[in-house]
């Protein structure tokens, strides 16, 4: 068989993987605190007996997957103006507590359950400094300083409830995402230098559409290219078997 | 091939968004109506190389992983509860909430629901109803001949009838909270019930600790901000015709492919 022909399959299959990604990150367009990823890939470079003419074994190289890159640079911040939206500007993630351990994220919508516990949309507690913040009804209005200090103040009266807990990570790429906004990793959480959060909104999904859709572009046609090279190759066997097989007059 | 799927869910979510936006722009008018919103999370990853895996013997690790996303889902469709405007009618049976609360009132069954609409009017035995004739509780009966009605912010509603110079007192407004409004089951009519994730209603007098208060001869205009749902209309527009491009972009690969046996 032919390694060309290899060759080609091995491009196709990255391709398709590459539009996953890319399909990923435009369903996720609107998702909050989502983080645009990109599928990278390496040369495999194998050595294979030599074709006529050459000696020697010879190198020839099939694309792999090296990784799915992570573009962890800042979404935007939304406004919503609802009193449970705090989005992180700059660095670091929000922890709660899910029944499978301690998760980590940056979608900042928020908002109270049944027993005035602040929540994620999936209701799992987001944790304070002292475990989970709670806001009772008579509370009054909730303001949530840059800091991460959320406070009620009632006739003019200033009552601390508690302080978000940012955490930050030595390598938040390497961190896992789990669905549902939330990502797990291993390492031990640091403390950022500077948190900075902001009430009102929320960050919103760094994907670029113009980025994404020219992304796609480039992959289909590079993807009709190789699909063509492999169809030539194709013609090229068939005429060669035609041309071998017949019989001479 | 995944991205067929992954963008169909994108346009699906899309969808809903739209939905969302247009039930708000429909409810521009509403009285007490809260504005919704959409929230999206994105769905399981397949590992195909966890992150922060050992990648050799010496221990280093791959600061990347292969984790390939499924799409997108509609994680909520959550009310912002921010005041609406008051809009004055000079109805004396008009009171909206500045504030925390709702009125509650009785269904025909018999159970309790929970309204921000405050356009009240008389039943024939004088009651006070919503305009769907759902009695405001605790009931209030304004008494016959009555020449003028007044609500004070505390929802003290006082009564003059005809042939007496002092106001009588007959009754009392009565606002009620939730540890978490956002948990409330809209029915429609303006209406919403308690449900196990608003926790349990907790009633009290206007004015007081936490409580909104009562402005007789106004009424809570929705707070939905049109130009905002524009812009998220014309976001969401966008988002789904994105969605539909990765599909025939997908679409096309598979054609490419189908044409590869061909001669």
């Amino acid at each position: 068989m032919d390694n060309s022909l290899l060759v080609s399959l091995s491009h196709q299959l990255a391709a398709y993987r590459a539009m996953d990604v890319i399909a990923n990150n435009i369903a996720n367009v609107s998702t909050p605190g989502f983080k645009r990823e990109a599928a990278k890939f390496e040369e495999f470079v194998t050595m294979m007996r030599p074709a006529e003419g050459q000696t020697g074994l010879q190198p020839v190289s099939f694309v792999k997957d090296a990784g799915v890159m992570r573009d962890t640079s800042q979404g935007n911040l939304e406004q919503t103006g609802a009193t449970y939206d705090v989005a992180i500007a700059g660095n670091g993630f929000f922890q709660v507590q899910t029944p499978n351990g301690m998760r980590y994220t940056r979608d900042g919508h928020f908002s109270l359950d049944n027993n005035g516990n602040v929540v994620t949309s999936q209701g799992y507690p987001v944790q304070g400094d002292g475990g989970a913040i709670t806001v009772a009804p008579t509370d009054g209005q909730v303001i949530i300083a840059p800091d991460g200090t959320i406070s009620s103040v009632l006739n003019g009266v200033t009552n601390l409830l508690g302080k978000f807990k940012v955490v930050d990570f030595p390598s938040t790429t390497a961190m896992a995402k789990q669905g549902s906004n939330l990502y797990s990793t291993d390492q031990t959480p640091t403390v950022p230098a500077t948190v900075n959060v902001r009430q009102g909104a929320v960050e919103a999904s760094n994907v670029q559409p113009v980025i994404e859709i020219s992304h796609m572009i480039e992959v289909m046609r590079a993807y009709e290219a190789t699909a063509s090279l492999s169809k030539s190759q194709e013609d090229m066997m068939r005429q060669a078997i035609n041309q071998l097989g017949q019989m001479p007059s | 091939m995944r991205a067929l799927s992954i963008a169909s869910t994108g346009m699906l979510a899309q969808q809903t968004n739209v939905e969302v936006i247009a039930n708000n722009l429909a409810n521009m008018n509403t009285t007490g109506f809260k504005q919704q919103r959409a929230e999206f999370a994105d769905l399981l990853y397949q590992n195909i190389q966890t992150p922060g895996s050992q990648t050799s013997d010496q221990g280093t690790y791959a600061p990347n992983g292969i984790q390939l996303g499924a799409g997108v889902r509609t994680a909520a469709v959550y009310r912002v509860l921010t005041q609406g405007d008051l809009k004055s009618t000079g109805n004396p049976y008009d009171v909206a909430i500045q504030g925390s609360g709702f009125f509650r009132v009785q269904q025909a069954d018999g159970t309790d629901a929970y309204s921000r609409s405050g356009n009240f009017s008389l039943s024939p035995q004088g009651q006070l109803v919503t305009q769907n004739g759902l009695v405001i509780q605790p009931g209030i009966a304004i008494p016959q001949n009555t020449i003028s009605v007044t609500i004070n912010s505390q929802g003290q509603v006082n009564a003059t009838v005809a042939g007496q110079n002092t106001p009588q007192t007959v009754g009392q407004l009565e606002l009620t909270r939730f540890p978490n409004e956002a948990g409330l089951n809209a029915i429609g009519d303006n209406l919403y019930l308690e449900t196990p994730g608003s926790g349990s209603p907790q009633a009290g007098v206007p004015g007081s600790t936490g409580y909104g208060t009562i402005q007789q001869g106004f009424l809570e205009t929705s707070n939905v901000n049109s130009v905002d749902e524009i812009t998220s209309l014309i976001t969401a527009q966008r988002a789904y015709e994105m969605n539909s491009k990765v599909i025939s972009a997908a679409d096309q690969m598979l054609q490419n492919t189908a044409r590869l046996g061909s001669s």
